[in-house]
């Protein structure tokens, strides 16, 4: 199931040096009283599958919604691709156009069509007079047909998003992130109501974009087992804080309590292992 | 029931019985008048059949004027009500809009109507213009509303994509609050051809005119013609938008929902 994504040493190079996202002694609240997240640390990189694990109500969807700036830290700091995430920043409202967001109550618009949910994600693309009259390119079109067949909903486009099956409304939300053609995946959830098969074939799905297109995806799950077989690095949060942080490289887990060790350190311990 | 609930309703009883006295509203009076609508309503019976070709002309009239300021009300106010919405201005945007709309709501449309018979002479067009005036203060208001309610989820899951404000607007405003418009629409329209039809009271086209001028001159045979055939159309617009809001606004799960384009 797991494929390491770097097989040449050229590749390894680039991906190391690059961070995509780093979190420095993040502290955030919804109100003055407590914090919904405590000091976190992370540190991505590009490339990464990154699973976040915890209970319900430990912050994981906080979490995500620091890094595409729908929330701000009250302290310490985020760099996206060594921008601050901020919807006022402009140069990160351009970086917004190419996160692939996935809400944990996907966000459907239920009176919009399929299509038209899956054509919201080429919207940054799109003309102002051409949006205003939803007049989309033929070729922005076919994509958008062409990721709703990957996804499962081929001959479903005409279809309205309130009938669909909440397991069908998730591969909306999925082909909307995808038309983005996105560099970064936020995923919350998407997979944990889901039986597990259906829940392997979007994940594999997932799996086979970041293949493809060297998609960081940071993906949270409730489910620890799922968490281990697709993602290089889990996290796991507790009331705020992140209490552990695993490097999964094959059928290894190697055990990080800080969290603090970059891809190459795992990738160097892992070659170590092999060769004993 | 408790104590102090007895207290609350006797204290409302209280107030309606000052107030009354205070407007000479006196129920004897009613009663004693009685015999006074039994002698209007024996006359209405002498009914002039002759009239209904005139009537149904004016109830056309009424009609026409109606929808035209029902549409182009509804059409001026839905740009209106983007910018009185919270949840998608800025104080400095929403405050002094919102000021302008309550401001145009405390004129009932009778006022307007007699604003603008003064503006450009008797005839419909006032009654139209009053009626766009009136359809402006008040659907922009159900219609701001309407949008500060839609679902947070959809417009935070769109504007992370990084979309402009009009793009927001026209993919996650318009359809999540649609099937609301589209009711809000039937029933202005509904409501203004009912006050369009007394309109004509003060000048202002419609079928209310024939209406008035009858009944001054004790003529309640004619007037019951054209109440007639406004109550009759009333009617009839009301089992038609009926049939609108069954076809298009059906109920799923989610509550209200368009199945039209
Ligand atoms: N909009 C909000 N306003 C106030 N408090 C909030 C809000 N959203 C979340 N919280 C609080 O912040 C904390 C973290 O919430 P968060 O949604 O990040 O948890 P989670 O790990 O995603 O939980 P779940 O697995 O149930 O989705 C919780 O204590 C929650 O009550
Ligand atoms: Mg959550």
């Amino acid at each position: 199931m797991k494929q390491l994504q770097m097989t040449s040493p050229s590749s390894f190079s680039q991906i190391t040096t690059q961070k995509i996202i780093q979190m420095n002694d993040v502290w955030t609240s919804y109100d003055s009283k407590s914090y919904a997240l405590k000091g976190i640390n992370i540190s991505i990189d590009r490339g990464t599958n990154y699973a976040i694990v915890g209970q319900s109500g430990s912050g994981k969807s906080t979490l995500l919604k620091l890094m595409n700036g729908m929330m701000t830290p009250s302290k310490g700091t985020i760099k996206v691709d060594y921008q601050t995430p901020n919807v006022n920043n402009k140069k990160f409202k351009l970086m917004m156009h190419k996160i692939g967001y996935i809400p944990q109550s996907l966000g459907l618009i239920k009176n919009l069509t399929v299509l038209e949910n899956t054509l919201i994600g080429s919207l940054p693309r799109l003309g102002k007079f051409q949006s205003m009259f939803k007049i989309f390119p033929e070729e922005e079109i076919q994509e958008a047909k062409k990721i709703l067949s990957q996804v499962g909903l081929g001959g479903k486009e005409e279809r309205k998003a309130y009938m669909l099956s909440g397991g069908e409304k998730r591969r909306v939300a999925i082909a909307r992130a995808f038309m983005q053609k996105p560099t970064i995946l936020l995923a919350d959830e998407i997979v944990s109501e889901l039986d597990h098969h259906t829940a392997r074939e979007i994940m594999n799905l997932i799996a086979d974009a970041q293949k493809r297109l060297n998609l960081t995806a940071i993906m949270v799950h409730h489910d620890m087992q799922l968490a281990l077989e697709y993602a290089n690095r889990v996290a796991v949060i507790k009331e705020g804080e992140k209490i552990l942080e695993i490097g999964v490289e094959g059928d290894k887990i190697v055990d990080f309590q800080t969290g603090d060790f970059t891809t190459q350190e795992i990738m160097e311990m892992y070659s170590d292992e092999s060769k004993k | 029931m408790n104590q102090r609930n007895n207290l609350v309703i006797g204290i409302i009883i209280a107030l309606v019985v000052a107030a009354s006295y205070n407007v000479d509203a006196n129920p004897i009076d009613f009663f004693e008048g009685l015999p006074n609508l039994a002698i209007v309503a024996e006359e209405m019976t002498q009914v002039d059949a002759e009239l209904f070709g005139t009537a149904f002309l004016s109830m056309f009239e009424t009609i026409q004027m109606a929808f035209i300021g029902t549409i182009v009300g509804v059409a001026i106010s839905l740009p209106l009500s983007m910018f009185a919405a919270r949840n998608l201005n800025s104080k400095f945007v929403y405050a002094p809009v919102r000021a302008i709309l309550a401001a145009v709501r405390t004129f009932p449309s009778i006022l307007w109507a007699i604003l603008f018979v003064i503006m450009v002479g008797l005839g419909p067009f006032a009654g139209v213009l009053a009626i766009i005036m009136y359809t402006v203060g008040f659907v922009a208001k159900l219609q701001y509303e309407t949008i500060e309610t839609i679902d947070a989820d959809p417009m935070d899951a769109v504007s992370s994509i990084g979309v402009s404000k009009w793009q927001l607007i026209r993919y996650v405003v318009i359809p999540e609050s649609a099937p609301h418009l589209l009711s809000q629409m039937l029933y202005m329209f509904d409501y203004n051809v009912r006050q369009t039809s007394i309109l004509g009271l003060v000048g202002a086209g419609g079928i209310g005119f024939y209406i008035i001028n009858y009944i001054k001159f004790f003529e309640y045979g004619k007037a019951a013609v054209f109440m007639i055939v406004v109550l009759v159309t009333v009617l009839i617009i009301d089992w038609i938008s009926l049939k609108i809001r069954d076809k298009y606004i059906v109920k799923s799960q989610h509550g209200m929902e368009v199945t039209a384009k």
